[in-house]
């Protein structure tokens, strides 16, 4: 199945899903007014705070994520059952100069963001990450900030209104890039 | 903003009740998708929706006439819904049933469209947001990244994990063939 019949999936269910809510929304509006009618208009503090802790996901939590992840691979390479899988180190290479923090997000890291790294501070990011043969679909993330269009991929995709690489490593993959 | 409704805000502003009223009619449904996206289930989807057009009237002197009402709106029903996950949690309540087609819809209604409402909902909160906002509300990553507080880069993760793991639970349950997804 292609991702657009998917997404066409996914709309029409959610669809159906929310006109099935239309008798619990029937009279909605004059129970609001009559709500509000009834009580006295306040602020409270309540409403102040809600908002100061509906934060973000803290930075740490996603490198925690990938420190998690990298570990997760490290240990499944070393305990997997004989045959393993022929893994070939990819590179994955950005120039992001002034960057902060820069990451690759991708089908292979279950859109986790993995860190690339720049120790010697040219601005030249990079990340080595053990694939499979297979088809992904990748993008970056500088400073937060998305980067679908990696200059070293064999295919670009737009979905969800932005771009997206696509890599093909190795075996049957390589030669559906050709 | 559609001059007419920007009279019906005016005029809510001013005390108007009825106005009010006219905004939660057209916006009803749109902030209940909300609700239920963060606490799947129709009763407390509901009932947060109802506190949502309270609480947003209530505090209609923040909302900036310049921006649009819409992305105010829902982040206030999105504010809404998660303090309410958060008090449900807090009282350790059970998980209120998930929703499921009944009977009569497993016989006559298309059932991959009840499979993949079932992977929606199965999905963990901070993913359901972005699926509902994009998908059903059609917004883009800017105004979901607005309304839930988050960096578009990880609106985008986050749609793009959702999307990945829909397709992994229909693929598991044989709803759809296992193949390559192709062009997105």
């Amino acid at each position: 199945m292609r991702w657009e019949e998917l997404d066409e999936l996914i709309r029409a269910a959610l669809a159906k899903e929310v006109d099935e809510a239309g008798p619990g929304l029937v009279g909605l509006e004059e129970r609001v007014v009559r709500e509000l009618a009834r009580r006295p208009v306040r602020r409270s503090l309540w409403q102040k705070l809600g908002a100061f802790f509906s934060q973000p996901v803290p930075r740490w939590a996603l490198v925690g994520a990938a420190c998690a992840l990298l570990l997760g691979f490290a240990l499944g390479r070393l305990t997997a059952p004989r045959p393993i899988p022929q893994f070939t180190p990819n590179l994955f290479v950005i120039a992001a100069p002034g960057a902060r923090q820069v990451a690759v997000v991708g089908d292979f890291t279950a859109w986790q963001p993995l860190p690339l790294s720049d120790p010697d501070g040219d601005g030249i990011w990079t990340a080595f990450i053990p694939l499979p043969p297979g088809r992904y679909e990748y993008a970056f993330l500088v400073d937060g900030k998305w980067v679908g269009q990696d200059p070293l991929a064999q295919e670009y995709l737009r979905t969800f209104g932005e771009y997206v690489s696509v890599r093909y490593v190795g075996g049957s993959g390589a030669d559906r890039s050709s | 903003m559609p001059a007419e409704e920007l009279e019906l805000i005016q005029r809510s502003l001013n005390g108007d009740l009825e106005a009010w009223g006219e905004i939660v009619a057209r916006y009803k449904e749109a902030v209940f998708a909300v609700a239920l996206s963060i606490l799947r289930n129709r009763a407390d989807a509901e009932d947060a929706t109802q506190d949502a057009f309270i609480r947003a009237y209530e505090n209609l002197q923040r909302y900036d006439l310049s921006r649009k009402f819409s992305t105010w709106l829902f982040t206030v029903a999105a504010n809404v819904a998660k303090n309410a996950l958060r008090k449900r949690r807090r009282e350790k309540d059970p998980l209120p049933e998930e929703l499921g087609p009944d009977p009569a819809e497993e016989v006559h209604a298309d059932l991959r469209l009840s499979a993949v409402r079932k992977a929606v909902h199965e999905l963990p909160e901070e993913y359901r947001s972005p699926v509902f906002l994009y998908y059903w509300h059609g917004l883009s990553v800017a105004e979901i990244a607005r309304i839930l507080g988050l960096p578009e880069g990880t609106v985008k993760t986050r749609l793009h994990r959702a999307r990945a793991m829909i397709r992994a639970k229909l693929v598991e349950e044989g709803v759809i063939p296992n193949a390559v997804g192709g062009a997105g």
